[in-house]
């Protein structure tokens, strides 16, 4: 190659790892799918997309934090599992190569928990990922998404959280491998993914449409699972609701797309699946989605329900490699389907433990959150969240009641939890999974709480 | 207030519609020969027949039931199916402690009602989820044969 092509080749590697670079850092905002211009929240004429819906306008300040409380769902992530103490934190996130993060106490515990947090430093923590000493949050705290929250209704949760009571639960030390245990580099990571700004209504949009975008972005924070993260862990929002592995369960495609996403669903059936956890015919929400429907959503009135179904059609389709979800029972006979033939061990361990209440058709005798037929897990053929509603059963309480299956996590090896899931997703879904004793081990790792 | 179609007759019961229906059967309705065994749908000891079909009464919430007719094992021997299962049993001894066979004979009934001439193939499929402790399964596996060959 002679000197001058040497440079030319240079000068170009350079301009596309420029054109990277720029491309991964210069990420569109989350509503900036929508046409139209937007306005700072002041000077927006039509009906205020934020704070509490117009019923509880006159509710009292910890009233309405509660009720924001809920829509942000803080609980989730600020309480450990099995028995942990709402807020009072603990929960662990495994971060694969990175380690292991783990949620903080919120409850107004002066030495362990917030009590000595000042308004502007609460503020902080959810628009700025600011913790009290100054020290900066890792964005496994979605202050990504609340940075978008309005100070009023950041204040009014404070409120609530305070009149709580206090939990003395100290923190758990973070496990994280270097250079992702230094929190400064975080501040880097800010100036290009935190947007740290508040929400601005769109003018070219419904009042409808703007109340259910800051629901969804603001206190939902539904991006934070729903959207594919780019190599810098930040959410892509050119992929917005795409679906994504998260935590070791799959959140899915929640785009318009006719396949794998909302397409096919009726206004009804997200408004049902969003406020009880389960839509005749699609399934019910297990896992992470489940805790959000019990733990949030179920609480949001049937008009912020409605916004955020409208909020949630606008999202323009994004194609997903998932294959069209079945909707037709198996056959009532285990001989018959795609599974006949097949003497597994799948089969033998879904006839003694599964088929009691799923049945060999799929169609739950005993109750409609346990029928399989049209359920997205049983359609995704990686089997993701098969196997983890199989390693650890559904005890969700609903609006409808009690809904429990027993985890089996320890009562079954990787091997069969693997073959188990495989039949499943072969006879209920549209393609059997593949998923071995080491997926299995795996995607325990991923939700693991030590 | 909860009405339920059990073995015939309509009972109108004082129970939450989120009370499993073994709870209402036994505690409330007094038909106690339904059996609680697990309480997580893993035994197979309370099955009972909802519209003929072969449901867990210790999952299944009383609310969820509507006007479906439920049969119990106080009930299931007027059935043709359920009284040649009952006869097939007596026939070679199927039962030891007794404690399951209430759910081995109302599984085994739904079986028969599905499945006239049942294989060893479909007796597993039907049966797998109803364990024995005292390993009754061979004889069991046999009675359902006999039950489905005799008028």
């Amino acid at each position: 190659m002679s000197k001058k092509n040497f440079g030319i080749a240079i000068a170009v590697i350079a301009v596309v790892a420029a054109g990277i670079g720029a491309w991964m850092v210069m990420i569109p905002g989350p509503t900036a799918f929508a046409s139209g211009s937007t306005v700072a929240l002041a000077d927006y004429k039509d009906a205020n997309p934020t704070g509490v819906p117009k019923e509880m306008e006159n509710a009292s300040l910890i009233a309405r934090g509660e009720y924001l409380t809920h829509a942000a769902d803080c609980v989730a992530c600020h309480t450990a599992k099995n028995g942990g103490q709402p807020f009072a934190g603990g929960l662990a996130f495994n971060l694969p190569n990175i380690g292991t993060i783990y949620s903080t106490n919120i409850t107004p515990d002066k030495e362990t928990g917030i009590g000595n947090y000042t308004d502007a430093q609460f503020l902080a923590a959810l628009h700025q990922g600011k913790r009290a000493d100054g020290q900066n949050l890792y964005p496994a705290m979605s202050y990504t998404s609340y940075t978008y929250m309005t100070e009023a209704d950041a204040l009014a949760i404070k409120a609530y959280l305070f009149s709580l009571p206090a939990v003395h639960a100290p923190a758990k030390q973070n496990k994280l491998s270097s250079p992702f245990d230094n929190r400064s580099l975080m501040g880097i990571w800010n100036a290009f993914y935190n947007a740290d700004e508040r929400f601005r209504p769109n003018t070219a949009q419904s009042a409808e449409w703007n109340r259910g975008a800051y629901l969804a972005e603001a206190m939902g924070h539904c991006s934070e699972c729903h959207t594919p993260r780019n190599l810098a862990f930040a959410m892509n929002n050119r992929k917005k609701f795409a679906g994504a592995l998260t935590a070791g369960w799959r959140a899915y495609n929640i785009t318009a797309d006719q396949k794998a996403g909302l397409g096919a669903w009726s206004d009804n059936d997200i408004a049902t699946f969003l406020s009880t956890g389960h839509a005749d015919g699609h399934g019910g929400a297990g896992g992470p989605m489940g805790e959000a429907s019990d733990n949030s959503l179920t609480f949001l009135t049937a008009g912020d329900i409605r916004a955020l179904v409208v909020y949630l059609r606008s999202v323009p389709a994004q194609d997903s490699d998932l294959p069209r979800t079945v909707n037709t029972p198996a056959p009532v006979s285990h001989r018959e389907g795609v599974t006949a033939g097949l003497d597994s061990r799948g089969e033998k361990i879904f006839a003694g433990a599964c088929a009691s209440c799923h049945d060999w058709t799929g169609v739950s005798p005993v109750s409609k959150y346990a029928t399989l037929t049209g359920a997205r897990a049983v359609n995704d053929p990686s089997a993701t969240n098969v196997a983890q509603t199989i390693i650890a059963g559904v005890d969700r309480t609903t609006v409808n009641g009690k809904i429990f299956m027993p985890a089996f996590g320890t009562a079954y090896s990787d091997d069969e939890i693997a073959d188990v899931a495989n039949y499943v997703t072969a006879r209920f879904g549209a393609k059997g999974a593949q998923l071995t004793a080491k997926d299995i081990a795996s995607l325990r790792k991923q939700v693991a709480q030590q | 207030m909860v009405t339920l179609q059990i073995n015939g007759q309509a009972h109108t019961i004082d129970a939450p519609d989120d009370m499993p229906l073994l709870w209402a059967l036994r505690d409330i309705v007094g038909l106690t020969g339904t059996k609680f065994g697990c309480g997580i749908a893993q035994c197979g000891a309370c099955t009972v027949h909802v519209d003929g079909k072969a449901v867990r009464s210790c999952m299944l919430p009383v609310g969820a039931i509507g006007n479906r007719a439920i049969t119990t094992i106080e009930a299931v021997g007027d059935t043709p199916n359920g009284a040649k299962i009952q006869k097939a049993w007596l026939d070679i001894e199927v039962v030891q402690c007794g404690y399951c066979q209430s759910g081995q004979i109302m599984s085994a009934t739904a079986l028969l009602n599905r499945t006239p001439n049942p294989d060893d193939s479909d007796i597993d499929a039907a049966m797998a989820g109803n364990i024995c402790r005292c390993g009754t399964y061979v004889r069991i596996r046999q009675a359902i044969k006999n039950a489905a060959k005799s008028a």
